[in-house]
């Protein structure tokens, strides 16, 4: 007995091997392995505009935080390039208006390469007075043209 | 009243005083001694108004002469009003004495009473296929011949032939070359982007330079008109150019950041704004893009920088106390001073031909941007527009006499152009969109 118990056990164990291989054979199709339960997607972050005071290029509180967010669409879309366009209101003149939107951009574009954003994937262009974004002859529209526009690329 | 005056260098010392006597029929005459074209200047006193001329129809034999000749006519006569220096008479019906043929001469006398000063009148005559304008001008009151000359061209030269009979007339009476001739570049938004075009110095012919469907700034022609330096987006990014005119080939500023607002120095150089190190500095740009060296060092923006005629001084738009002003630098020492006090926010400097002044524009309290001129020294100080909204980018004809620049005082922004003290505001040319940014040449 004490020779046979072993060998029956080695039968045993190819034995149900062949015998579950035989069972699964049909059931490799349907059942699915159980994945891991998918970890919850991360809130997409959206590049915003940044606003300026009038003849300036320092950067507001608010600002500030909007460059962050910015930052964490740079470290969210890792291939991804941004290009920082400055742009100024209508009042002024044009060729000042193209120095002051450089500044604004380049304003931007500093912050967050110090908060870490590489700026091999950061280019930056001003447009002066020659883009507006709202067309308006007023204190309102100037104010949302005096900004820092961040177009993504290829995220 | 007219004070006529020989030019101090040729030697001739009578001072010549026409006195317009209004309450006397008798006018006595002093001889003006007009021994050869080119003595005479007129110094017009400060209001003293314009020169009274009469042009004559021009003398021509057979009908396409006679079609030339009133073509010619038109081109001199809006030539001369467009100067603003004279008011054109027509001629009166006895001008002529001894008959309409051969022989006839002027009725002097027929002239000074209706108060001319100045005669002009030619001949048009064709020869193997070349257009001749014979053209003679009289001091009516001297009775003197001031000038002859023939011009010759082809029949597609007309206008060139009848500007430059008005350049000679108007050397001849200020003593200074004129602006016909001159070139004015500018930008338009006409097609839906901005392109650089130009026209002559009274708007006639318009031409397109750019076809890039970009945004195109800030044209500027070499002080020889063979090359024209701007700014355009074509790579994406505000980059400056220099443009060959006679084989369209192209220097670029390959350097990162803005170049903006490009004025030539003594033909050789350009300087523009640049940032490739930081900072927004001006620098000196060879014709093939190089960079010279630069100019200016100071933290914060320096932009549109205009050379005195000598090279040897710039003026420039700098941030370095906070709002822009407008600042003078010793080119090969560096020293700086600033020009403007008076105004918070002025900018677009140009220097005027005759190195004495600048002009430039302020954004004033109200709202308005105005046109001022200013004294290279800091005194001086004039406004030339108000009340007219927003009125910029002025820039001097190459005689110094006129300044174009854009105004939005009937809607959109379009050219115009005065003379160098503010007079004669006026639209400079009629054309669909905006026009801005106007250069003109200082070659003719």
């Amino acid at each position: 007995m004490r020779t046979v118990k072993p060998l029956l056990r080695s039968l045993f164990i190819p034995g149900m091997l062949f015998l579950g291989a035989c069972c699964c054979q049909k059931d490799v199709v349907v059942a699915p392995v159980p994945l891991p339960p998918p970890p919850p997607p991360p809130p997409s972050v959206e590049l915003g505009d940044i606003f300026f005071d009038y003849d300036k290029s320092e950067l507001r509180a608010e600002a500030v935080e909007q460059l962050q967010k910015n930052f964490d669409w740079m470290k969210q879309n890792v291939a991804g390039t941004l290009i920082v366009e400055g742009h100024c209101d209508e009042r002024g003149t044009n060729e000042y208006n193209m120095a002051l939107g450089e500044r604004r951009a380049n304003a931007a574009k500093d912050y967050m390469v110090n908060i870490g954003a590489d700026p091999a994937r950061m280019q930056t262009v001003s447009y002066g007075e020659e883009r507006p974004f709202a067309l308006g002859h007023d204190e309102a529209s100037w104010a949302q043209n005096r900004r820092a526009h961040f177009v993504g690329q290829g995220k | 009243m007219t004070i006529i005056v020989p030019d101090k260098g040729s030697g001739t010392t009578v001072v010549l005083v026409l006195v317009l006597m209004l309450l006397s029929f008798v006018f006595i005459s002093p001889s003006l001694h007009a021994e050869a074209a080119g003595e005479y200047i007129a110094i017009r006193k400060q209001g003293a108004g314009k020169v009274a001329l009469v042009l004559d129809r021009s003398a021509s034999k057979g009908s396409k002469e006679s079609g030339l000749a009133q073509n010619l006519d038109a081109i001199i006569k809006d030539g001369l009003i467009f100067s603003d220096l004279f008011s054109v008479l027509p001629p009166p019906s006895n001008i002529r004495t001894g008959g309409d043929g051969k022989g006839s001469s002027l009725n002097f006398g027929a002239l000074s009473s209706v108060g001319a000063e100045v005669y002009a009148g030619g001949t048009v005559s064709r020869k193997s296929g070349k257009v001749n304008l014979g053209m003679e001008v009289y001091d009516t009151f001297g009775t003197k011949l001031l000038m002859k000359k023939t011009y010759t061209g082809s029949e597609d030269q007309l206008r060139a032939m009848g500007h430059a009979f008005c350049a000679d007339l108007i050397e001849l009476l200020t003593g200074k070359k004129s602006y016909f001739g001159s070139k004015i570049v500018f930008v338009s938004n006409k097609t839906g982007s901005k392109e650089i075009y130009q026209c002559d110095f009274d708007g006639q012919g318009i031409q397109q330079l750019t076809n890039f469907r970009s945004i195109s700034l800030t044209p500027v022609f070499s002080p020889d008109g063979t090359r024209l330096a701007y700014t355009s987006y074509t790579s994406g990014k505000p980059t400056l150019y220099i443009r060959s005119m006679s084989d369209n080939s192209i220097a670029a500023v390959g350097k990162n950041g803005v170049s903006v607002d490009p004025g030539w120095r003594n033909g050789s150089e350009v300087a523009t704004t640049l940032s490739f190190e930081g900072d927004q500095e001006i620098y000196l740009v060879r014709m093939d893009g190089g960079i010279s060296r630069r100019l200016t060092n100071s933290r914060g923006i320096d932009v549109s920088p205009t050379f005195s005629p000598d090279g040897k001084l710039m003026a420039f738009v700098s941030s370095r106390n906070g709002m822009p002003q407008i600042f003078i630098q010793d080119v090969q020492s560096g020293q700086t001073r600033r020009l403007t006090y008076s105004g918070r926010y002025n900018t677009q400097p140009s220097w005027s031909p005759s190195g004495d002044k600048i002009a430039y524009s302020t954004w004033e309290k109200s709202g308005e941007i105005n046109i001022f001129v200013i004294n290279a020294d800091g005194t001086g100080l004039k406004r030339l527009t108000s009340g007219v909204r927003e009125n910029e980018s002025p820039s001097w004809s190459p005689d110094g006499s006129m300044i174009v620049f854009t105004s939005n005082r009937q809607g959109g922004k379009k050219l115009y152009i005065m003379s160098s003290t503010g007079e004669s505001q006026r639209r400079l040319l009629q054309m669909d969109g905006e026009q801005m940014q106007p250069s003109w040449s200082l070659f003719r």
